[in-house]
This record gives C-alpha cells, sequence and structure tokens, in this order.
C-alpha cells in the first residue's frame, strides 16, 4: 500500500492520470472530460441499467471479444502468408512451431464464434428491451450494420487456413451470389476474383478480413458508443409517465395492433 | 474551539448544518434514480469482461480449433457445410429456388432489422404494450434458431436428415 501511495504521488504517475487522491464525485464526473477512457461512458446511468437482467451485458461482451479478435489475429498475422501455396502449411506451423501458436488460433477462432453469438443476443436483448425507440433508431441501424460486419468477418477469415473445410464453406457461401439479379455473375467475380475459389479469393479475402472490415467495424463501433452514451445522458423515462391521460396511453395500445 | 478550522489529513470542516441529508443519502433509490458511472457501472463491466475472457480462455485451453486436411477444389466433402451461422440460409437453399433463400431472404431480414425502429412507432417501453412486435420478432427468433440448427447438426451427406447423435455432420 505504501508502494501504490508512492507511486501515485510521482510526477510520471500524475501526469499520466489526472486525477486526485481521494476522488469525489465531482472529479468523477470531471474525468468523463479528462480521460480518454472514460469519455466513452456517461457520468451517470439510471440505475436499472446496473441489473443483470438489463443488458446481460452483451455490448460489452461484444466488445471485449473484438478486442481478442484483434490482440489475436495481430500475433497470427506475423505467421501467415495468404496464399495458397502457404497458406494451409503457416497454420500447421503456427500449430506445432510457434510459440502459444495453438492457443492463440484457438483463442481466436472461438472469440470468433462466441463474437456472432453475444452481437445477436445483444441485438435480440435491445428488441425486447425497446431500445431502439426514439432517440435511439439510428443506433440500432448501426447496430445492424455491425451484426452484418461481424458475419462477413467471421465468413472472410473461415477461408484462412485453407483446409477442406474452408474452402468449401466458402464455396457454398459464395455460390448464393450468383443468384444476386442482373449483377449476379459480376458480384460473384467480384468477391472471388475469379469464377471460382483460388488465390486471387484467398488474397481478396485476407484484405478485407484483417484490414478493411475491421476497420469498418472499429470505425462504427466509436459512432454506435458515441451515440449510446449520448442517449444514457438524456433522462428517457417512459412516455406513459409524462402525465398524459389514460385514454392516449390506451390508443397506443389499440393502434398497434392494425 | 477556535474560530481557525481544524485541518485533518488535507481536508477541513467548514461547518454543519442542521437540515435534511444530502440527496443521495434521502431516500430508498428507484429504478429510474441515477448512479455515477464511476465506479457502479465500471466495475460490472469489469467484471463481464474477465467472465468474457475467462470463458474463451477456458474453451482455448479446452478445445483445438479445427483443422482438416488441405484444400482440395478436386475432391467435394459430402454433405458440404457453410459455416454454422449460415446454416439456416443453407437449410433454406434446400427448400426453395437459390434466389429466394440466397438473396432475397437475407435481404429482407437485413432490410427489416433495420427498417424495424421506422416501422413500429408505437413509443411503449411496457411489455404488455407492444405484443405484436414482440410476437413478430420471437416468431422470427426460433424459426431462425430452429432452421440454425437443423442446418448444423441435423443434416448429413446429400443434405438428407440425420440424428446428431447417430453421425454428427456440425462443422465449426
Amino acid at each position: 500500500m505504501k508502494l501504490i501511495r508512492w507511486i501515485k504521488e510521482t510526477t510520471v504517475y500524475r501526469s499520466i492520470f489526472r486525477l486526485p487522491d481521494v476522488a469525489t464525485d465531482r472529479d468523477r464526473a470531471a474525468a468523463h472530460w479528462s480521460s480518454f477512457l472514460m469519455h466513452i461512458y456517461p457520468v451517470k446511468v439510471q440505475r436499472r441499467e446496473l441489473r443483470f437482467g438489463y443488458s446481460a451485458f452483451l455490448g460489452v461482451a461484444s466488445l471485449v471479444l473484438f478486442g481478442s479478435l484483434t490482440v489475436s489475429g495481430i500475433y497470427l498475422m506475423f505467421f501467415y502468408v495468404p496464399s495458397p501455396a502457404t497458406a494451409y502449411g503457416d497454420i500447421q506451423s503456427i500449430q506445432t512451431n510457434i510459440a502459444f501458436g495453438q492457443y492463440i488460433r484457438n483463442v481466436h477462432r472461438w472469440s470468433a464464434h462466441l463474437m456472432v453469438l453475444a452481437v445477436a443476443a445483444h441485438m435480440a436483448r435491445v428488441f425486447y428491451r425497446g431500445a431502439y425507440k426514439p432517440p435511439k433508431e439510428f443506433n440500432w441501424v448501426i447496430g445492424v450494420v455491425l451484426l452484418v460486419l461481424t458475419l462477413l468477418l467471421s465468413f472472410t477469415g473461415y477461408l484462412l487456413p485453407w483446409d477442406q473445410l474452408a474452402f468449401w464453406a466458402v464455396t457454398v457461401g459464395t455460390s448464393m451470389a450468383s443468384y444476386v439479379p442482373v449483377a449476379g455473375d459480376v458480384t460473384k467475380e467480384i468477391l472471388l476474383g475469379g469464377p471460382s475459389v483460388g488465390s486471387a479469393t484467398l488474397v481478396r479475402f485476407y484484405v478485407l478480413h484483417v484490414a478493411l472490415l475491421p476497420a469498418l467495424l472499429a470505425f462504427l463501433i466509436t459512432i454506435h458508443l458515441w451515440r449510446w452514451r449520448k442517449d444514457s445522458m438524456l433522462t428517457t423515462d417512459p412516455p406513459a409517465a409524462e402525465g398524459d391521460s389514460a385514454d392516449e396511453v390506451e390508443l397506443v395500445i389499440t393502434g398497434e395492433g392494425q | 474551539m477556535t474560530d481557525e478550522p481544524v485541518v485533518i489529513d488535507n481536508h477541513r470542516v467548514l461547518g454543519v448544518v442542521p437540515g435534511k441529508p444530502a440527496a443521495g443519502d434521502r431516500k430508498v433509490l428507484g429504478e429510474e434514480d441515477t448512479v455515477m458511472v464511476w465506479p457502479h457501472l465500471l466495475v460490472r463491466h469489469a467484471v463481464a469482461a474477465l467472465v468474457v475472457l475467462l470463458i474463451v480462455m477456458v474453451v482455448s485451453l479446452l478445445f483445438d480449433a479445427p483443422l482438416r486436411e488441405i484444400a482440395n477444389p478436386t475432391v467435394t466433402p459430402n454433405p458440404e457445410k457453410a459455416p454454422w451461422y449460415f446454416a439456416a440460409l443453407q437449410e433454406l437453399l434446400a427448400h426453395f429456388h437459390p434466389l429466394v433463400a440466397g438473396v432475397l431472404v437475407p435481404g429482407a431480414i437485413v432490410g427489416g432489422l433495420m427498417a424495424l425502429p421506422y416501422l413500429d412507432r408505437n413509443p411503449q417501453l411496457v411489455p404488455q404494450a407492444r405484443r405484436v412486435a414482440r410476437v413478430v420478432f420471437t416468431i422470427f427468433l426460433v424459426v431462425w434458431i430452429v432452421l440454425t440448427l437443423i442446418g448444423f447438426a441435423f443434416r448429413g451427406p446429400n443434405w438428407s436428415w440425420v440424428w446428431p447423435w447417430d453421425e454428427w455432420h456440425g462443422e465449426l
């Protein structure tokens, strides 16, 4: 404890963490403006948001899994070359020759599956809470785009091991693209870089998987979180509590049944 | 007592006044009352994050990611399976024209989900007042989960019906 106290009094610590020794609520509120990590959060939330049943913390889980995928994915990138000649051998070598390679690959694989589950469950939870209603409509739309991006990230990553599972899953998945009306063959051609899954497909999926899609996802997550924070800071009481007459509530209920 | 305020540990007491306790201590807090994010929400998020990472760690220590033999365009596995999150679409593909199962249905789902907040203009949040929305969404969810399970675990060679406890064809 003495050591921690000493560290907290050093000039370097104080230059990094802009907090007083003893934090009051006022200091804590101020931290939301002075700390980068804290500015993601609103200063206050309604107590209902603390309950597990409110969100099951599925949004947090999704974000943490994205972090786990980024860290494990960057490690795997050091040892992987996206070419049909090398890809499969690289995965084998990651599993046998690279320090913690098998474990990191497992983390990446299972985090990806769990992230699809977490994002989908997050969406369902938000629906049942009615949290897509004004003023949060557009944040729901961003959330749907984030779900689609998560699926695309998972799907593009599925090809990279270049084993039978990867090759044929992607062959099945992309065969549907050719049924897009009018632009079907063009869509498939752009996706695969040729008539069938080959070396061009592997490079395209790799670039999508490690650069374009994660960048898009990270960008949209920041907007998603920013809007969440802004909306949390409004006190959004249910409309029935605004002191309207019972008739008006009745009208709304019957209006839904049309 | 002197007029000088007593300084204890860099804090000084300026005065004690009679009256009601401060707002935060006054009442039993309700669901709508606000609390500070730091520490109340932060500590919960930290615990949630640790639980998620623990699950990932344990699963990754227990189960290895699959790696089949090297890709071979001349040998088609039977059944060919899409990733599990596309299993419902693949199951639909066995029953409908690919234009319907591969393009129209996924397009309608994504489009419908995006349009949801603009279609459902009922401002009510209480479950009893939004039965239609809940029922429609629940039906969609159940159908989708059932189709995913069928496509993932109940389909074998030539997309024929198998019982997963007899033959396992699910791929992760």
